[in-house]
């Protein structure tokens, strides 16, 4: 339940902010739909299960599910690329990041 | 095994040709001549088991085992008299290049054409239906390209060719896949004998007229027979190899080799009789019209194709066997007189017959071999062009069907025959014929005349000895008919009908040619009222525009009107589940924890704040928040890897947005009210049906089989007890590597777009120059503190750093993790750095992002010894003192993976933290403030302000700005 109200708050805020007009914007909005993508494929792999599947420690009962978490690194380091790489678009226009100034 | 190994040495031919170029110069041509006929030579030791002992020499290796498609080869003697053609042409057109080029550099024409012979040798090789694909292709793009490097006036004709013979290519992979989905294997030796091909007549004849689409395209005829002259842009050796010798009897090979399926499917039979003849009359009356002696034969070749698909469709054994004569005929004297107009070009500079004239007594040894050539064309004896014109019409004579139809087949087969006789006499009554008024002249060196020579001389000779490729044909007949020919090659075959055609031919052909200047008047209008050039240019400029019209109905300016199309079709998802209703199955366990609801307030406060706030620092500093309340989040799930990935992550990207955020204004822009509330509305509406969808669809079962499996045996498989870490770097390594490689783009990226465009002006406001004098406008006074501590930190943290990396297998950490605690240490260098000279980390970024992806495909091309790509190996090194060191190369794949982090975060500060640059200020130039705001402060003794110095000048700082 908590799982899924926080994916409902980031993703309402990442739609908001990526249908503005500034590229910043868009930026910051596709990094809390990321954050909300993450979560769902942790949540898929089950928000009952916490411990961390380290296996010097863990207990393979309450191990929590490594698969999404291998996923989820994954999809966080291109998210971070993707995210510099718009925020390079943002600061290679002509003095502002405004999407949609037709000059 | 000796057709691979002819295979490969054709390919490294072709890899050492610009070599031996290099050495040498364009007498590489003989080199590679010497090795084709070395070559030739070699399967020449094969050839007479195959011809005489109905033997074939096979090879099979695996290709694709999943699949079924094999390395499977197979010479038997159809394919042999096409690598004679391969082989034997190429070695003659080689040796003439060496001539015909001018001195200089010609490497890519001779790798390019090595290249487009061994690709011709492995198509008519390939037992495979797949490889024969490959291989067809193959020549495609060579042609493509050998069209193409002649100059910009060949471009347009080498793409037309292209898009036409891949359009052809195109239809031969469908016929290709409709022939492994229906027969079930990929062997052509196999699916040819299939008895599919008589018992599906549907199947027979959709796969019969993707063979026939794909030969036509290929062998230029009706309705695709235009790209043959439009290609005559290439340089004449090109021409002569394969738009005459050899590429354009791909098609006819193709054809031959499907005769067996296919000689009874009446489909077959009346395309490739009826488009045959009529490309074979059609072209022959072009060939008529022409001046341009290169053009007039490319008509010509065309024509010829023409006669050999019209009696490839007859399908009887004594027309199989008139189709083996022909194309080897048809390849000697085009070859040759392919060679010689070139001989003429070079010589005199001109290939139009309306400008040439009574060359015969200046270039007579030319004009001999081009006489006797163009004998052989016109089928007058004893030529070897004779013998197989008369087989041609005796094969015509025997078309399937009604009594009349044999008669028919055989008279338009005699008028095709007649313009033949009649444009063969244009060519040599057009260049040696009439007056000599060049008479300064001279005949070339026998050696340019050398290879044409052969070829010509060849066609006399084999006409008195045609008996010397009867076994040969024979054994084209056995292949293609499946009965033994019986055939029996010479001059005379006693009366029969098909020397009173010759008779006709030959005498009609002489009245047409006395009649020469009649024939050039009646023929000098437009036969067809559009060029095949033309409408294809029309389909193809149609093409265009219908697929900019398409576009066009998506295209806008605004990224939002793009964006909110799936957040609409989420909320559509979402409101049609609520509608109808889904039963989902109870959580096995409860899924929240009472500290979730601490973290689910924060995250939903920062949300709100970074939705309605104005200021964009402000709003970063609201995502940072927000990044770190995720990062707990993944913690408290007990995902600490992922965690601390978060952590990292939100730390680099507030450093990359706060280099980019001073360069914009200081907030975000306005927006009017409607477009707020239709934003609102589409992101209620998003998130709703989001946690909706999250709630019910995620987390009611007990853990996955995938994530059982891997925390059963991680340690059992990889010996690494972080079980996360072991599927990013063993389990799953190619995700890995695919992420990477995306990741190193992002860098590449990164560095066009500023390239392309520079990065805007710094936001230099008018308060910054309250500053002045005090320590908060000097920059290197500002920076002590975080330069003290830096100086001590990053040792720290590149330590820390490696550690992680070392350590990842076991405990949290791993190449992502470890390179973000590096990037962290850079960024710190970065901020704390006094000037913008100091600044930058001069590491070849580029580099560093190539090396992480090249180690980790390195890594992974080593797993193949232990039987896969990306396999990890695994060592144990015995340490001092007892123990062991586990060691897997899913560390070296893990240490690419950091280089390729480590580089796109060097890439991003580096280039996004660059000082303003006008435009063509050269480096290091000193230069003025800009706007006069913020007044150089003097640095501190012994430290140079270059504040202003570009420390590297940006790319594209002299373009668009």
């Amino acid at each position: 339940m908590s799982l899924a109200l926080v994916v409902g708050v980031l993703v309402a805020g990442g739609t908001f902010l990526v249908l503005q007009r500034g590229m910043v914007r868009i930026a910051f909005g596709f990094v809390l739909l990321g954050h909300a993508a993450n979560l769902v494929l942790l949540s898929a792999g089950g928000a009952a299960r916490r411990g961390e599947p380290l296996l010097s420690i863990a207990d393979l009962a309450t191990a929590a599910d490594p698969l999404p978490q291998a996923f989820v690194l994954t999809a966080i380091v291109i998210a971070f690329a993707i995210t510099i790489y718009m925020l390079t678009l943002a600061g290679a226009g002509e003095g502002d990041d405004d999407t949609e100034d037709r000059r | 095994m000796v057709l691979p190994l002819v295979l490969g040495l054709l390919v490294l031919v072709a890899v050492a040709a610009p070599v031996l170029d290099r050495f040498v110069g364009r007498a590489a041509g003989w080199l590679l001549a010497v090795i084709f006929l070395a070559l030739g030579a070699v399967l020449a030791v094969e050839a007479p088991r195959i011809i005489t002992h109905d033997e074939e020499i096979e090879y099979s290796a695996p290709w694709m085992p999943a699949i079924d498609v094999l390395f499977d080869f197979r010479l038997d003697g159809t394919g042999l008299l096409f690598v004679i053609l391969v082989l034997g042409v190429g070695a003659l057109i080689m040796g003439y290049s060496a001539r015909y080029f001018s001195r200089g550099k010609h490497g890519d024409y001779y790798f390019l054409m090595a290249l487009f012979a061994a690709a011709m040798f492995g198509l008519v090789v390939a037992d495979d239906v797949v490889l024969l694909f490959v291989f067809w292709e193959l020549t495609t793009v060579c042609s493509f390209f050998l069209i193409g490097r002649t100059g910009h006036s060949a471009n347009q004709p080498a793409i037309r060719t292209l898009l036409l013979t891949v359009a052809g290519g195109l239809a031969l992979l469908g016929a290709v896949i409709t022939m492994i989905v229906h027969i079930g294997t990929s062997r052509l030796s196999v699916i040819l004998a299939d008895p599919a091909w008589q018992e599906d007549p549907a199947f027979a004849t959709t796969t019969g007229v993707l063979v026939i689409i794909a030969a036509f395209t290929k062998s230029a005829q009706f309705p695709f027979h235009y790209w043959l002259p439009d290609a005559m842009a290439a340089s004449t050796p090109v021409s002569a190899y394969l738009h005459a010798a050899a590429m354009v009897k791909a098609g006819i090979y193709l054809l031959m080799r499907f005769s067996p399926a296919l000689a009874d499917n009446i489909t077959w039979n009346v395309l490739l009789i009826g488009v045959g003849l009529l490309t074979a009359i059609m072209a022959a009356l072009f060939a008529l019209q022409r001046h341009d002696l290169k053009e007039l034969l490319a008509y010509s070749t065309v024509s010829q194709l023409g006669f050999l698909v019209a009696v490839i469709g007859i399908g009887t054994p004594g027309a199989l066997a008139a189709a083996g004569v022909h194309t080897l005929a048809h390849a000697l004297f085009k070859a040759t007189l392919f060679m010689l107009v070139g001989v003429i070009d070079r010589e005199v500079g001109s290939r139009d017959i309306r400008r040439l004239t009574g060359l015969r007594r200046v270039m007579p040894i030319t004009a001999g071999l081009a006489a006797l050539s163009a004998l052989s064309m016109a089928g007058v004896p004893p030529l070897l062009g004779f013998i197989s014109k008369e087989k041609l019409f005796a094969s015509y004579l025997e078309a399937p069907g009604p009594a009349v139809v044999g008669p028919l087949v055989g008279a338009a087969a005699v008028v095709g025959a007649i313009l033949t006789f009649a444009y063969s006499f244009r060519i040599v009554y057009g260049a040696f014929g009439g007056p000599t008024t060049q008479t300064r002249l001279r005949e070339p060196s026998l050696v340019f005349l050398l290879p044409a020579a052969v070829s010509s001389i060849a066609g006399l000779v084999l006409g008195f000895f045609a008996g010397w490729l009867d076994p040969l044909i024979d054994r084209v007949v056995l292949d293609t008919r499946g009965t033994p020919g019986e055939i029996h090659l010479g001059l005379w075959h006693g009366v029969a009908p098909e020397l009173y055609m010759s008779v006709v031919t030959i005498a009609v052909g002489v009245v047409l040619f006395l009649r020469r200047e009649f024939i050039d008047r009646l023929l000098d209008r437009r036969l067809f009222p559009v060029t095949g050039v033309q409408v294809f240019e029309r389909c193809h400029a149609a093409a265009i525009t219908f697929g900019a019209r398409v576009a066009g109905l998506t295209r806008t300016f605004s990224p939002a009107r793009h964006l909110a199309v799936p957040f609409v079709v989420l909320a559509a998802f979402g409101a049609g589940a609520l509608l109808t209703g889904v039963r989902v199955p109870p959580f096995p366990e409860p899924v929240t924890r009472p500290m979730d609801w601490l973290l689910m307030a924060l995250v939903a406060g920062g949300t709100v704040g970074i939705v309605l706030t104005r200021s964009r620092l402000a709003g970063l500093a609201l995502l940072g928040v927000i990044g770190f309340v995720i990062a707990l989040f993944f913690f408290i799930l007990g995902a600490p890897d992922v965690g601390l990935t978060q952590l990292l992550v939100e730390v680099l990207t507030v450093v990359v947005a706060v280099l980019v955020l001073r360069r914009l204004p200081k907030s975000f822009h306005s927006t009017g009210a409607l477009r707020k509330s239709v934003a609102a509305g589409v992101a209620l509406l998003a998130g709703g049906a989001a946690a909706v969808g999250t709630f019910a669809f995620t987390g009611r079962r007990e853990i996955s089989g995938a994530g059982e499996y891997f925390l059963r045996e991680a340690k059992e498989e990889t010996g690494g007890t972080n079980v996360v870490n072991t599927i990013l770097v063993d389990f799953r390594a190619l995700d890995t590597l695919g992420e990477l490689t995306v990741l190193g783009l992002a860098g590449v990226v990164i560095l066009a777009v500023l390239e392309v465009n520079g990065l805007m002006r710094g936001d230099s406001s008018p308060q910054a120059a309250r500053y002045i004098g005090t320590p908060i406008g000097s920059p290197a006074g500002n920076m002590i503190l975080a330069r003290t501590v830096g100086r001590w930190l990053a040792p720290v943290l590149v330590v820390l750093s490696l550690y992680l990396l070392v350590r990842g297998h076991g405990e949290p950490g791993g190449g992502f993790i470890a390179a973000l605690v590096g990037g962290a240490g850079f960024a710190l260098a970065y901020l704390s750095a006094s000037s913008a000279e100091a600044a930058p980390i001069r590491w070849p970024y580029v580099g560093l992002i190539a090396s992480g992806v090249g180690v980790a495909t390195l890594v992974g091309v080593l797993g193949f010894g232990d039987g896969g790509f990306l396999r990890p190996l695994h060592a144990d090194i015995p340490l001092f003192g007892g123990g062991h060191y586990h060691f897997s190369t899913a560390l070296v794949f893990d240490i690419g993976v950091y280089l390729a982090v480590i580089g796109v975060t060097v890439t991003a500060l580096n280039r996004l933290g660059v000082e303003d640059v006008p435009p063509g200020t050269e480096t290091g130039n000193r230069r003025s403030d800009p706007a006069g705001t913020v007044a150089a402060e003097p640095g501190e003794p012994g430290e140079p302000d270059s504040r202003y110095e570009a420390t590297e000048p940006l790319p594209g700082s002299g373009g668009r700005r």
